[in-house]
């Protein structure tokens, strides 16, 4: 028994501390990868200097840059000498610099045109097209898993051959903005469909969670009815959850739930917490 | 004159350095009372997980497309007590968003401003992905990515994009198909990026995978004293075995045959139907580590699995020396 209870200790002890020490562990994952960014930084930042300015490069921007630079040397120099809370201070003061520097770089170079209008407008829309197309992808997904209403039908064909026209109209230069509309409409009624039929899957489970919760909320109405509530808030709620009870037996969960939701605003002016033990 | 105090039972035992060793064997009872200890720390262990567990995201993932609309996907352990769960989204212009929750299926959900009502009625795990456009900036040609964060997420940047600037201090890096993926602290995290049009000189090169000691030292530590543990307990069982024989035949007739239960449950997922058979082929019950192990799944996708069952009223869960023993149901037929 007192090595089962020793051994036990152990366990214990070795289970509560080994998630810090994991933690720290985690937090000093190859420093390295410090100087890799702030170098990689440091190149950009020169590569955009000598774009705009060539050599002709402001004073103030020149300082922070001497900065910066003198800030990677130093960072380096910390990484070899296995310094690292002062190597995570170069790293800070560096990246801290370059920021300033490309922030104000950006700001005078906001005028430069790099592409027509149309082209920008092609490629928001296009973007906007490989977002939806991994949203009807991952619906898909999700509606093959259980083989619902919206597998079986030809919802999923049709969004891809609306994505496949979308794309050829922006490839043209043609406008797709109706087309995009009508993929957007026929994507809402896709998740509807799947809404409805994981609802109808789940009903059973569902319904016998709301009988346990609408029980359990029926008896604190009760047990606060004597501790000078308002009546009138008490027999609303009481009616609420007669309407739930019956919109259950009736197998109408969504039902229910609208009706829950109004429910639980009733119930926090009594007062009541909403969960099920 | 001077009185000489020596330790009677180790009087010859002392070396030529004078270190005195004094027997200890009843401090540790009569100072601590070992149960009182047990049970202290039992409290504390459970306690932690549970204090990092409902509504703290296990995973957060962003990705941040060419056009700075930024992808988010998380995973959340909710209060299966609850009806719904309220989560903070990073902003207000929200496209394509999905929940799913432990069964996979989509669940119901209702977009306020910069927070979504979700209603989970029972769902342990929601998993989360939508487009947000809310966390990228751009000036000129500048991009600046900014999140408060409340955990730990990985940053995946657009390709061709270049780190400029930074506010804190990167967990890690790595290049996941040409792209720089960073592994950030929770906070307040801002980064500047350009996208590049000249080619880096030096490219960043995947760090190496070096061997931390530390890390092995910790998890062999861990390996040995399970060992020890499981050793322990094969032992108490094997004494304690032909006394619990007898108990054990009766209650593993009652068990319902696998057909009956499937019919019983038309509706179980067929993985859940494989754990329901490799339960039934153990004699009706099985350590939850044994399912992992026998389907090698993840701790909490088994955990999901055999709360899944338990809510079907198909096993129930015991615990046996601090681990779940999953049990098949005998008075399944009666319920229905």
């Amino acid at each position: 028994m007192k090595k089962l209870a020793l051994f036990t200790i152990i366990v214990l002890v070795f289970g509560t501390i080994s998630p810090s020490l994991a933690n720290n562990a985690y937090a000093q994952t190859d420093p390295n990868i410090l100087l890799r960014i702030a170098i990689q930084a440091d190149k950009q930042v020169v590569n955009q200097l000598n774009n705009i300015y060539s050599n002709q490069v402001p004073k103030n921007i020149e300082i922070l840059y001497d900065e910066g630079h003198t800030a990677v040397n130093s960072l380096d120099e910390s990484l070899s000498n296995n310094d690292i809370e002062k190597a995570k201070r170069d790293f800070l003061l560096a990246m801290n610099s370059f920021m300033q520097i490309s922030r104000i770089i950006s700001q005078s170079s906001e005028n430069v045109v790099v592409k027509t209008t149309l082209d920008i407008s092609n490629q928001k829309i296009s973007n906007e097209l490989d977002r939806l197309e991994k949203y009807v992808e991952k619906l898909e997904s999700i509606s093959k898993k259980h083989n619902d209403v919206a597998q079986n039908s030809d919802k999923f064909p049709t969004a891809y051959s609306l994505i496949k026209e979308i794309r050829n109209q922006i490839s043209t230069g043609e406008n797709p903005s109706e087309n995009i509309n009508e993929l957007k409409i026929l994507v809402d009624s896709i998740k509807n469909d799947m809404r409805k039929s994981a609802a109808e899957k789940q009903s059973t489970a569902i319904k016998r969670f709301f009988e346990r919760l609408i029980d359990q909320i029926d008896q604190k109405v009760i047990q606060v009815k004597d501790s000078g509530v308002d009546q009138t808030e008490i027999d609303k709620a009481k009616g609420l959850i007669l309407e739930i009870r019956e919109l259950l037996s009736k197998n109408q969960i969504n039902s229910a739930k609208i009706v829950y939701s109004e429910l639980k605003v009733v119930l926090k002016n009594i007062g009541i917490s909403v969960r099920i033990t | 004159m001077t009185s000489l105090i020596e330790p009677t039972q180790l009087k010859h035992s002392l070396g030529d350095d004078g270190i005195l060793f004094v027997r200890n064997d009843s401090i540790f009872d009569t100072m601590v009372k070992t149960p009182l200890l047990v049970a202290s720390m039992i409290i504390v262990a459970a306690l932690l997980p549970i204090q990092s567990s409902f509504s703290s995201p296990r995973d957060l993932d962003l990705i941040i497309y060419p056009d700075g609309t930024t992808h988010v996907t998380t995973e959340i352990e909710v209060d299966p007590f609850l009806t719904d769960y309220e989560l903070n989204l990073f902003g207000s212009t929200i496209d394509n968003l999905v929940v799913i929750g432990d069964n996979e299926f989509l669940l119901d959900t209702n977009i306020i401003d910069d927070s979504v009502l979700i209603q989970t009625f029972g769902t342990t795990v929601i998993s989360i992905e939508y487009d947000i456009h809310d966390l990228v900036s751009k000036q000129g040609k500048l991009w600046t990515f900014y999140l408060d964060s409340p955990s730990d997420f990985k940053l995946l940047l657009p390709q061709n994009s270049a780190i400029v600037g930074m506010t804190n201090l990167p967990i890690n890096m790595e290049i996941v198909n040409d792209q720089n993926q960073l592994t950030l602290s929770s906070g307040k995290t801002e980064i500047d990026y350009f996208f590049s049009t000249n080619t880096i000189t030096n490219p960043i090169v995947e760090p190496k995978n070096e061997i931390d000691y530390f890390s092995y030292l910790i998890i062999g530590g861990i390996i040995v004293i399970v060992l020890i543990g499981i050793t322990i307990f094969v032992r108490n069982k094997q004494k304690n075995l032909n006394s619990v024989e007898h108990i054990e035949i009766p209650i593993k007739n009652n068990i319902l045959n696998l057909e009956t239960i499937f019919k019983l449950k038309p509706d179980l997922r067929e993985d859940d139907k494989e754990l329901v058979k490799f339960i039934f082929n153990n004699d009706g019950e099985a350590l939850e580590s044994e399912l992992r192990k026998k389907f090698l799944q993840p701790r909490t996708t088994m955990w999901r699995a055999v709360k899944r069952l338990e809510r079907e009223g198909v096993i129930e869960i015991e615990k046996k020396d601090l681990q779940n023993l999953v049990k098949l149901r005998k008075n399944m037929e009666e319920e229905q």
